[in-house]
């Protein structure tokens, strides 16, 4: 049920991706940070938040686009819920229409 | 109370899994029943992480059921995503899958899509300077994407309003504990139900990660110039997505939106 070499990876990979998870922390705890690296500390979850969706940006499919453009204009104004229905009802929708 | 958590899960997915999730009430049922008082602070993560779980669901059937069409048994699946609880990574690894699988290979990525955890959690330190580090560490191993951005922006929220502490640690574990039974739960389900599913994207469900996302860094929003670095990132990101195969996107996106506060920072 259990290859070994898929044991070793998945083991390895759950080890790396925890000291990803706790090395920020370890390291920053216990440091005042300059006003440069408070900065760039303050900048920093934008933009990993904007990185991950970049491809959503520069998708080929129009509809995809389109509702994408929908969904930003949503997201200046509305709360969570509203935009995100917004934005799977318009990702639906579009690529059954355009798509 | 995990085990009882994950088969209450699995109970309202196997009806489709449409419209909100069931099992935040359980979740914090379970927690008061522990007797500790605080779960309204973990409901109230629980809720906000509702519209996230949402499109969580989807992409968690697919991966399960990606793994299986790559060989991988339903435990071994459920290993990963229990152990390693990092959807990005996951796709990325199955992705690269082969029997025997390229062990060097698929951890290096692992660590490349995951190494903006080590950002996420230098931003998240400052609020948990006055929490145990034995609370801490067990803490970070939900750490993601989603209880990250939502935990930081209630602290910061809540900072605003002169609320102290700033960070709420219950909160924080309600958003990822069902984050992480849902990711856990859906991947497994994903694999036993192997071939029959479909591509999610002709749904419309992978937009609510857009969707979340472009919400929260509203939240963040203070001003253009502080916000320029976010453009970098989404150029830089975009540009790497297109032109460069594998996962480098994010690494590439992130670093260089960095590399442009930090150079910015020096002519404000």
């Amino acid at each position: 049920m259990i290859d070994t070499a898929t044991l070793l990876t998945i083991v390895l990979m759950a080890g790396v991706t925890y000291l990803t998870r706790i090395g920020g922390y370890v390291v920053l705890r216990n440091r005042v940070l300059s006003a440069r690296a408070t900065a760039v500390m303050e900048a920093a979850p934008g933009c990993v938040l904007i990185s991950v969706i970049a491809p959503a940006f520069v998708s080929r499919n129009p509809a995809d686009l389109l509702a994408l453009a929908i969904t930003f204009i949503a997201a200046t104004r509305l709360p969570m819920l509203p935009t995100v229905l917004i934005g799977i009802a318009s990702a639906g929708l579009l690529r059954h229409f355009i798509g | 109370m995990f085990a009882a958590g994950i088969m209450r899960v699995q109970n309202p997915g196997k009806r489709r899994p449409r419209g909100r999730p069931r099992q935040s009430m359980s979740i914090s049922q379970a927690v008061e029943a522990a007797g500790d008082g605080s779960g309204s602070e973990f409901r109230r993560g629980v809720a906000s992480c509702a519209p996230v779980l949402l499109g969580t669901i989807p992409y968690a059937l697919v991966l399960g059921a990606q793994a299986t069409q790559k060989g991988l048994s339903t435990l071994e699946l459920s290993m990963m995503t229990g152990l390693n609880f990092a959807g990005g990574s996951e796709f990325a690894a199955i992705q690269l899958w082969t029997a025997p699988p390229h062990i060097l290979l698929i951890v290096a990525i692992t660590f490349l899509v995951n190494s903006r955890h080590l950002l996420m959690g230098a931003a998240l330190a400052p609020f948990l300077r006055d929490l145990p580090r034995r609370k801490v560490f067990p803490a970070l191993f939900v750490l993601c994407d989603e209880s990250w951005a939502l935990g930081l922006a209630d602290a910061k929220q809540r900072a605003a309003a002169g609320i102290t502490p700033a960070f709420s640690p219950r909160y924080y574990m309600g958003a990822a504990l069902a984050m992480y039974l849902t990711w856990f739960s859906f991947t497994t389900l994903g694999a036993l139900l192997g071939p029959m599913l479909g591509h999610v994207e002709t749904y419309g469900f992978d937009m609510a990660f857009p969707a979340v996302f472009l919400v929260l860094m509203r939240g963040m929003w203070k001003s253009v110039s502080a916000a320029r670095p976010w453009l970098v990132s989404l150029v830089i990101a975009a540009l790497v997505y297109l032109f460069i195969p594998g996962a480098w996107y994010v690494a590439a996106g992130a670093v260089s939106g960095l590399l442009a506060a930090w150079l910015m920072a020096g002519d404000a």
